[in-house]
């Protein structure tokens, strides 16, 4: 019963998760068409000076703008089904070539980051609870609340100020490929990997230890305690197993937080992921290249949601029946 | 003054701050936030220029107040925006449900499915940086937000009845909606509001920081780090002073949210009770006053509790949920507890195995003598915490009273059956798991072999229960400690619960103590052999089931009995039922002398001055009331009637 409840439950998300894909596509394709004007003037229209009628016309026709939108439409999926994401407009290279290259850096980032905040964020936060309302528990949630309102990049620029400049520590950013020297590599990752770690595991830490105050509480706790269970065994079989669930659900929400941090944290360490790439190619208005990045993060966002609702179900088998 | 609006105040006074000085920024400073000279770039602070001036000769001062009023200008507009339109969606949404909640709060939901900056930075791509811009994308951002807080409340207000009543009035679904609904909603809102107001200020800065946001010459806090962050080496202070401005705004708007939340959210209110159960997981008796002295022997009785006081911390001082309470429990003797809740019954179930919830609860006086299956006597009350997660689950099991809530949800039951009995044992796995097999199949779980792998979720109440027995039985103890076992399941589980009681009890190993805790006295007679009636922490009556229930010396018990509903075997007729007036006294109630005088027939003057004392009045038996003797001859009338299960309660 249990493997058939799991197998429906995995095709459903994965359904669901499809579905999103679809909706998200379709979004973006009409955002440069409700949004009132002629897109292809507004796309010129920077610096306030009017664009010739020339350009316009020019950019028009590349956006395919000219087309019905129908036909638009058609051609924009089927170009994204065979992988196609348009050339962009500064280079005209190919959009999804570049994105290839840069996707797996930002990937990388977005695990360490979120390996970090784990194994920081989940420790502290029973530890804090486990010590509800002593020096401990106020002192972490103390700082855990600056934490969360420190914003990514000035947590970024200070860090890169006392650590890179000032103690001359780390490098103050850049990229060294793994295959050339694994070590420098690591040592790039660590300042933005540890800045977006900052806000991720002071929400870990807050769940966790509200989570942990709440299953202490729990009536199977009791039945562990009475069964003969160590201290130690009923925290970590009974406790911490049963609030990684509502965690791992607050880690999901966070997972749109967490990529627009990533956005930030790549431009202030000068990181070549996907997102200073998108941050050129917005001030640059190339469209194209936007929209590929756009979409592609937000398939990776749909993803991680998808991962965090599987790995929940294998944690709480309650939540395959629903 | 409320502590929550003492929470509340001092932030309200900050975030109130910061909005003032970014309101009436012209009249603080006299400085031109954009004029610059380029001469006196980074300047340190001077008379003229109180917190330096910027790569430009700008006034820091002057842009970090100016820069103040266009980020919260943006965050609060968009904030409001999005609030009107979300919680208009939401609100229509909610009320009128159907094709209605699709095109409103559906509708909304899909911008949820970007990441925020991203879906930002699409539109900025097209419309170009700027204020204008930011305050658009922010609306969009958080309307999806308002809309669903909107539309959950609106869903689980619409069927209350003061809108069922204005709805019966007449009153148009307009006016129901923002007349009605709308002002009772707002606590969540406000909440909102406050959290789209701090996320905003985020992502505005974010924004501007990569600018892509506000465009220079209009000063922002992420435009102003931006620019210092290129000299930051040499002339920190002109990136410091944006960087505090920002994270002071924003942690006192989060602290504002959390108080808000508190007043508007009851839940988070709770947490404060949480402190006994941390505690006690963690903060272990100290060893050294451990003694594994050897108790008073008591003839042949599993356990002997004597004069055992229970106290908890109150905000009022002191409460004895048990107060001097002595019992013993023989080698095969089934003795039931009754009393109503607050009685103190489960307190006395839970001490045998020392699991009172601490640190408000503890044993202050009294002892707690145990045998373990080796003939030793455990002297409990004195045992650390290392020495009492031996005896427990090995000695002497527990069975609690919600089987739906009492096993842990993650684990199948065969896990959970086989973690106590490999505590115990030295198994491994594998046997661990057949021997649950055995034991489900003992308790008369049909296709144990398969049902071992179920979850908890995946069985119905009276399988969990009777998993939660084959845990109590699984390293065969010599006692168990049952707080209600069937109270929570139907009617006729009841029953087979009771029938696995007493099968159990029957079977091969006779030698199990068994305490049942009830205050149903139907079950009492159907498997106890000696009955103890408690009432606010002490035992009132005492004696043989049989006795107790044909010539019962205590009013109280005398009033349980009348309240079971009865049939005349003979005649087939129905006792009248008549119920005990009034209700248990709370904590720091209890009346002085005789604690159940207030609710008791038979009271006379003296019994609410006179503390009764336990006067054994025959052998075996015993009760604490001044009229005892009185009693005997006006109860005998119930003597031959049948007491059946019927009702339960």
């Amino acid at each position: 019963m249990g493997g058939g409840g799991l197998t429906t439950y995995v095709a459903r998300r994965v359904l669901i998760a499809l579905g999103l894909v679809y909706i998200v596509t379709t979004i973006v394709f009409l955002v440069l068409h409700v949004i009132p004007g002629d897109p292809a003037m507004l796309l010129l229209s920077g610096g306030g000076v009017d664009p010739s009628a020339e350009a316009v016309a020019e950019l028009r026709r590349k956006l395919g703008l000219d087309q019905p939108i129908f036909t638009q439409y058609i051609d924009y999926l089927a170009g994204l089904l065979q992988g196609d994401l348009g050339n962009s407009f500064q280079d005209d290279h190919p959009v999804a070539a570049e994105i290839a290259k840069r996707l797996p850096r930002t990937i990388e980032l977005i695990l360490a980051a979120a390996l970090l905040s784990v194994l920081t964020g989940l420790p502290l936060g029973t530890l804090a609870a486990l010590r509800q309302g002593g020096i401990t528990d106020r002192s972490l949630s103390l700082v855990a609340g600056l934490m969360l309102s420190v914003p990514v990049f000035v947590t970024g620029t200070l860090l890169v100020l006392v650590f890179a400049q000032k103690l001359q520590w780390v490098p103050a950013g850049g990229f060294v490929e793994w295959s050339r020297d694994p070590i420098r590599h690591l040592i790039h990752l660590l300042m933005p990997a540890v800045t977006i770690a900052m806000g991720l595991s002071a929400v870990i830490f807050r769940m966790m230890r509200t989570t942990v105050l709440e299953t202490l509480q729990q009536e199977w706790v009791r039945t562990a305690r009475a069964k003969g269970l160590s201290g130690r065994s009923v925290l970590l079989r009974h406790v911490v197993r049963n609030a990684l669930g509502p965690v791992l659900t607050v880690l999901g929400l966070h997972m749109g937080t967490l990529l627009g941090g990533t956005v930030l944290v790549e431009y202030v360490f000068n990181w070549p992921g996907l997102s200073g790439f998108l941050v050129v190619a917005v001030e640059t208005r190339d469209y194209p290249e936007v929209q590929g990045i756009v979409l592609v993060i937000s398939f990776l966002f749909i993803l991680l949601n998808l991962l965090v609702d599987l790995l929940y179900s294998v944690l709480d088998p309650r939540i395959r029946l629903e | 003054m409320n502590p929550k609006l003492r929470r509340l105040l001092p932030r309200l006074l900050l975030v109130g701050l910061i909005l003032g000085l970014a309101l009436f920024a012209p009249l603080l400073t006299d400085q031109d936030p954009v004029k610059m000279t380029i001469s006196e770039r980074l300047q340190p602070p001077s008379a003229d220029h109180y917190l330096g001036q910027d790569e430009y000769g700008r006034d820091i001062l002057a842009r970090l107040l100016y820069g103040a009023r266009v980020s919260l200008a943006v965050a609060l507009l968009a904030a409001a925006a999005a609030g009107v339109i979300g919680v208009t969606l939401g609100l229509v949404g909610g009320y009128f449900g159907g094709i209605a909640e699709l095109f409103t709060v559906r509708l909304t939901d899909i911008v949820l499915s970007f990441p925020p900056m991203l879906l930002a930075l699409l539109i900025v791509t097209i419309l170009g940086p700027g204020a204008e811009t930011l305050t658009l994308v922010l609306t969009i951002l958080y309307t999806p937000g308002y809309a669903r807080v909107a539309y959950g409340e609106t869903l689980s207000a619409r069927s209350v009845e003061y809108v069922e009543a204005s709805r019966a009035l007449g009153a148009s679904p307009f006016r129901i909606l923002f007349r009605t609904i709308l002002p009772n909603i707002s606590g969540p809102l406000i909440v909102q509001f406050s959290l789209t107001v701090a996320s905003a200020i985020l992502i505005e800065s974010g924004l501007s920081f990569l600018g892509l946001g506000v465009v220079p010459p209009d000063s922002s806090w992420g435009l102003m780090i931006r620019a210092a962050r290129g000299y930051m080496v040499y002339s920190p202070l002109p990136l410091l002073w944006p960087c505090l401005a920002l994270t002071v705004t924003v942690l006192a708007v989060n602290a504002l949210c959390d108080a808000l939340r508190d007043i508007y959210d009851p839940k988070a209110a709770r947490e404060g009770g949480l402190l006994q159960a941390a505690r006690s997981l963690v903060r272990f008796p100290v060893a050294g006053e451990a003694r594994r002295a050897e108790a008073e022997p008591a003839e042949d009785a599993q356990v002997k509790v004597s004069d055992l006081r229970i106290e908890f911390a109150t905000p009022h001082g002191a409460f004895a949920a048990v107060d001097g309470v002595s019992l013993a429990i023989g080698r095969g003797e089934t003795v039931a507890v009754v009393g109503e809740s607050g009685s103190g019954k489960t307190m006395i179930g839970l001490s045998i195995l020392r699991l009172i919830p601490g640190p408000h609860g503890s044993i202050t006086a009294g002892s707690i003598a145990l045998r373990t299956k080796q003939g030793d006597v455990l002297p409990l009350e004195q045992l650390d915490e290392e020495a009492l997660e031996e005896v427990r689950g090995r000695d002497v099991a527990m069975v609690f009273q919600e089987p739906m809530t009492s096993l842990n949800p993650v684990y199948p039951v065969g896990e959970q059956i086989a973690e106590a009995l490999r505590r115990h044992h030295d198994l491994n796995k594998r046997e661990a798991l057949a021997k649950a097999i055995e034991l489900l199949e003992r308790v008369g779980i049909p296709d144990a072999a398969l049902r071992v792998r179920d979850y908890p979720h995946q069985m119905s109440g009276g399988m969990r229960q009777r998993v939660m027995i084959a845990i109590a039985l699984s390293c065969t103890p010599a006692l168990v400690v049952a707080d209600e076992p069937t109270t929570a399941l139907d009617v006729t589980v009841q029953a087979q619960i009771l029938d696995l009681f007493q099968h159990l009890r029957d079977e091969g190993d006779s030698d199990l103590g068994l305490m049942f805790i009830t205050h149903n006295l139907g079950v009492v007679a159907e498997i106890a052999d000696r009955v103890l009636v408690m009432y606010c922490g002490r035992i009132v009556e005492e004696g043989p089931v049989r006795e107790v229930f044909r010539d019962p010396r205590h009013p109280y018990t005398r009033g349980l009995l009348s309240s079971i509903p009865r049939v005349n075997q003979a005649t087939g007729e129905r006792a009248p039922l008549t119920a005990i007036p009034g209700t248990v006294p709370g904590p720091g109630e209890r009346p002085q002398g005789c604690a159940f005088a207030p609710r008791c027939a038979f009271a006379e003057p003296r019994c609410s001055v006179e503390e009764p004392v336990a006067h054994s009045f025959a052998p075996g038996r015993s009760t604490r009331c001044l009229r005892w003797d009185e009693l005997g001859p006006a109860a005998a009338r119930d003597t031959e009637r049948e007491i059946t299960q019927e009702a339960g309660q």
